[in-house]
């Protein structure tokens, strides 16, 4: 064979070996349910895809998978961290089966969605106000202070507002660093959401995904980003979401919430503040600087949105499946993940979204 | 003023002086040259010992087959990336390479500097300055939102738009390269210009073109930007170009470095291993087989 | 006395040569083959621009001129980052273009001929590297041991006119326009070098040889023989590089600082457009990711803006060189 026939025999070929292998990779089993010995019907084989926040994204990958191996071993779930704002725009074009969100749909893009909308709550977690002062392991921050220090009105550590939040420390006179998000953010837009409502007065920046922040500050990629800037820099401050921070090592500071206590960032005084904070009718919470005794002010809740009216009757079926999982045994993983559980008022008003679900 | 022959180099042709500031001026081109390459080995061996170092404990057999774990979990596992990163950046490399391969003919030695070929040439050159993420963009709008299906494929027809230029680009400076008596001589012989083209100009200009073909492959394998809206994510191997979401080293590379979680991190430099590995494996075979046809065909 | 077809004979292969159906239709599919990059391109241009309108007729040429990008106010102006992308570009070809031609004149003139296989492999190894490993890289362990660099570089030319401003900003974490040229910079080299490379092999031999039989020093037959032959690829092979310096997403994201501001002070953080949008797209909807894939659509022009620039460069450049 010369070497111009093997060349033109190459491509037809590679076209050949490529259709084989799409073909081969589109063949699903198809069948009806089949009962396993424990109970509940084990649904045909289906992939469900997701995308959207990356805040619960560690709780998302575990479950999910849990949700294969003890519920429905023939239902893959496919999740992408590609960011709430994507992931709405991805069911918006009908991509994806369930969008996961920190933040509410903007009115603006509601009708751009194809039928109507169901917010499913399902875990909260503290967003921690974490720094590193050498000689300083504990510090209790009031929102007004917070506001000064993260849009730089406060630029060193021992401003009398700070002094004034810790009575009994001794504060150094190292300048302070703001570490922020240089990425687009749900954590930045619950934190500065925080701040509008807590601390009117003194923060100035607004509220949403990114925000302009003084050119004296830090900006870092994700929450690691930012874990990795604050441990790092002596005199850094930032925030950052309760997992990532725990993962780091960090130190957190105590907030004083709506109610005058000051409070630590816990999964419990996260539960607290959204057991706290009323719940709208589509079943959405804002526990930001909610008035619970022990709610920890700066808590971001996390949803996952889906269609009411569901057009495939596989999908649908498993995608009930999988709200009821992550709503029933899910919930009972959620602080091994560095996660609060709903409180019970709002599960229970989460499971009846799931009521609402019409599967053709 | 007589030229004295002696070595070349050393030939006296005017006053010492003169001879040592031409040396000097040698010397000090050939120790920047020199410098060029150390220069540039310095970060090379900082990154490639970076990658190692923070990847080497997962990485293995295992890593390069089993299922992608949780982000908890310090098991190994790429194996959907690796097969993902193939499938996509192969796909991309049969669709952009014959159509860059061909349109980089077209320019070189039909169009040569008419005003299409000059139009496509710049075109071609505005195209190599398309952000990858812009592509991403494209082929999520036009594609992804119209087939409701984010796939490998998507993948590569992103890679592929970035890859085209590329290898138009090169093509084209190689081919104008080929000194024009091959053409002539191939001509007066009686080839029509096809053929002229095809069994002359491009073996002739191949390993400049395969250059060009596997600067574009490295590209595209090391892209993350453009995949991350198209390609969705599986953490099951999935062989399908068609059918359902993939992903790839360089996406996973993306998302896990930045976890908070060390086995996470492992995995993404582990990845990175990997990716740096096949990219080098592929860019050596692929000289090789040039390097011996270029030898067959000049012997025959 | 035209000959129009030659006469059919068989080869040596035992193939008959193609008839003039089959070469007219080689030329076609080569000619649509090039077209598809204007098609593509038409498409990318239509599809971002149409997305993009609704920022657009918000702003309208604020968009390009102003340098305040507001997300919670909602005022979107691209100045700051066009400034940003031409600053890191230039930065990378800066530092690119001496060091890889430098590499290829290594590999061609100064390595012996066995050694050269292994060092053209280095090169591709550099091109192996992803480009968020650079990026990744470049943000925990260069940005960082780059303070005291920076900091020590302001001092150095505090009282330099120009310069002093230039090589000064604010280094927190060294993060910023001179860390991202570097790491672009790293990028593009693979690029340049390989097709320059290629282009330096082209030389003639004899040329060469004749340079040095006539006495010439191995600098002297580069500059007589290579370089003049070699023009026109080496700028083919800078603007290659500067298009990808310009595109370059991911590993800018991580290095630039993200920081809004229109400076010339290149230790200090700031922004470009195709690191904006990577940032930022995950969580932006509505008007907002509206804006920023307009970010997308100024920069295709800016490319096209640059493009016509190099190229009446070049072309005044060769005419004064054809002229001498």
């Amino acid at each position: 064979m010369t070497p111009t026939t093997a060349r033109r025999c190459l491509a037809p070929l590679a076209v050949v070996m490529l259709v084989a292998v799409g073909a081969c990779g589109s063949s699903k089993k198809s069948g009806g349910a089949s009962t396993t010995p424990g109970g509940g019907s084990q649904l045909p084989a289906t992939t469900l895809s997701g995308s959207g926040s990356s805040f619960q994204d560690a709780f998302d990958e575990q479950v999910f998978r849990d949700f294969t191996s003890d519920a429905q071993k023939n239902v893959t779930v496919n999740y992408s961290p590609t960011g709430s704002g994507q992931g709405q725009t991805d069911l918006q074009g009908g991509l994806v089966d369930f969008a996961g969100s920190d933040s509410l749909v903007k009115a603006a893009d509601v009708s751009k969605f194809k039928g109507a909308l169901l917010y499913v709550p399902i875990v909260s977690a503290p967003i921690t106000i974490s720094y590193k002062l050498s000689g300083v392991t504990s510090l209790t921050l009031s929102a007004s202070t917070i506001a000064k220090i993260f849009s730089s009105k406060i630029t060193t550590w021992d401003a009398p507002e700070i002094k004034a939040d810790n009575p009994s420390a001794s504060l150094p006179s190292t300048p302070i660093v703001v570490v922020h998000r240089s990425d687009g953010s749900g954590t930045t837009a619950n934190f500065t959401k925080y701040l509008t409502e807590a601390a009117p007065s003194d923060w100035t920046l607004g509220t949403d995904k990114v925000v302009n922040w003084a050119s004296n500050t830090i900006g870092a990629a994700k929450n690691t980003g930012v874990a990795e800037k604050i441990s790092s820099t002596d005199g850094a401050i930032g925030y950052v979401d309760f997992s990532d921070a725990k993962a780091a090592n960090l130190t957190f500071a105590s907030i004083k919430n709506a109610a005058g206590k000051v409070v630590a960032p816990t999964l419990a005084g996260a539960t607290a503040a959204m057991a706290s904070a009323p719940v709208t009718a589509d079943v959405t919470v804002s526990p930001m600087n909610a008035p619970g005794t022990d709610a920890y002010p700066i808590t971001s809740p996390t949803y996952m949105i889906v269609y009411e009216n569901q057009t495939d009757h596989n999908k649908g079926t498993a995608l009930k499946a999988l709200l009821e999982y992550v709503l029933g045994a899910g919930q009972a993983k959620a602080e091994s993940l560095d996660f609060a559980k709903l409180p019970d008022a709002l599960l229970a008003k989460a499971k009846a979204q799931l009521d609402k679900i019409q599967i053709p | 003023m007589t030229a004295v022959a002696t070595v070349p180099g050393t030939t006296r042709l005017g006053p010492a002086a003169k001879h040592r500031s031409r040396a000097i001026r040698n010397g000090l081109a050939t120790a920047f040259i020199t410098l060029s390459f150390v220069v540039v080995l310095v970060p090379l061996a900082l990154v490639i010992g970076y990658v190692v170092s923070r990847g080497h404990q997962v990485f293995g057999v295992a890593f390069l087959t089993k299922e992608i774990p949780t982000p908890r979990d310090p098991g190994p596992g790429m194996g959907p990336a690796v097969l993902g990163t193939l499938l996509v950046t192969g796909a991309a490399t049969l669709m952009a390479v014959p159509l860059g391969v061909l349109g980089g003919v077209y320019l070189s030695e039909y169009g040569k500097r008419g005003f299409v070929a000059r139009v496509l040439r710049f075109f071609a050159e505005v195209m190599t300055g398309v952000p990858s993420i812009v592509m991403g963009l494209f082929v999520y709008t036009a594609v992804v939102l119209r087939t409701h299906n984010p796939n490998a494929f998507a993948g590569s027809l992103a890679l592929a738009c970035l890859m085209l230029p590329i290898v138009i680009r090169t093509t084209d400076e190689m081919l104008r390269l080929v000194p024009s008596d091959l053409r002539e001589g191939s001509v007066a012989l009686g080839s029509r210009q096809a053929r002229t083209i095809v069994r002359i100009v491009l073996p002739a200009a191949a390993p400049g073109i395969v250059s060009g073909a596997l600067l574009a492959v490295a590209r595209a394998a090391g892209e993350t930007a453009p995949l991350l809206f198209v390609i969705g994510s599986a953490y099951r191997t999935n062989r399908s170009l068609f059918n359902g979401s993939n992903t790839t080293l360089s996406v996973q590379i993306f998302n896990n470095a930045r976890s908070p979680f060390l086995a996470s991190q492992q995995r993404a430099w582990a990845a990175a291993l990997t990716l740096i590995g096949i990219v080098f494996i592929f860019t050596v075979l692929a000289r090789l087989v040039t390097a011996l046809y270029s030898r067959r065909s000049t012997a025959q | 006395m035209v000959a129009d077809s030659p006469p059919v004979a068989h080869l040596s292969d035992g193939h008959r040569p193609p008839g003039r159906f089959a070469d007219l239709a080689f030329r076609w599919v080569a000619l649509l083959a090039g077209l598809s990059v204007l098609v593509v391109l038409a498409l990318i241009a239509f599809s971002t621009t149409h997305e993009a309108w609704p920022a657009f007729s918000k702003e309208g040429i604020h968009f390009f001129t102003s340098k305040r990008w507001d997300v919670p106010g909602q005022h979107f102006g691209a100045l700051a980052f066009i400034a940003g992308t031409l600053l890191v570009s230039a930065i990378a070809l800066f530092f690119a273009v001496p060091v890889s031609i430098g590499i290829a004149l290594f590999i061609t003139e100064v390595v012996p001929r066995r050694l050269r296989r292994s060092i053209v492999y280095v090169v591709d190894l550099l091109a192996a590297v992803p480009s968020v490993v650079y990026g990744l890289w470049g943000a925990t362990v260069l940005a960082p041991k780059s303070t005291g660099f920076y900091d020590n570089v302001a001092r150095t030319f505090r009282s330099v006119p120009i310069l002093h401003t230039l090589l000064s900003g604010q280094p927190v974490s060294g993060v910023s326009y001179m860390t991202a040229g570097v790491i672009v910079a790293l990028m593009i080299t693979p690029i340049i070098t390989s097709i320059t490379r290629e282009v330096f092999a082209t030389v003639p031999t004899s040329q060469k040889e004749a340079a040095t039989a006539l006495g010439a020093t191995r600098w002297e037959m580069i500059r007589g023989s290579v370089f003049p032959h070699s023009r026109g690829g080496i700028v083919g092979a800078v603007l290659i590089g500067l298009g990808r310096a310009m595109g370059e997403t991911i590993a800018v994201a991580l290095v630039v600082g993200s920081a809004t501001s229109l400076t010339g002070r290149l230790f200090s953080p700031g922004d470009t457009m195709a690191a904006v949008i990577a940032n930022q797209f995950g969580e932006a909807t509505d008007t907002y990711r509206a804006a920023l894939v307009g970010l997308g659509v100024v920069l295709f022009a800016i490319t096209i803006v640059i493009g016509v620039i190099a190229r009446a460069f070049v072309a005044r450049a060769d005419a004064r060189s054809a002229g001498a």
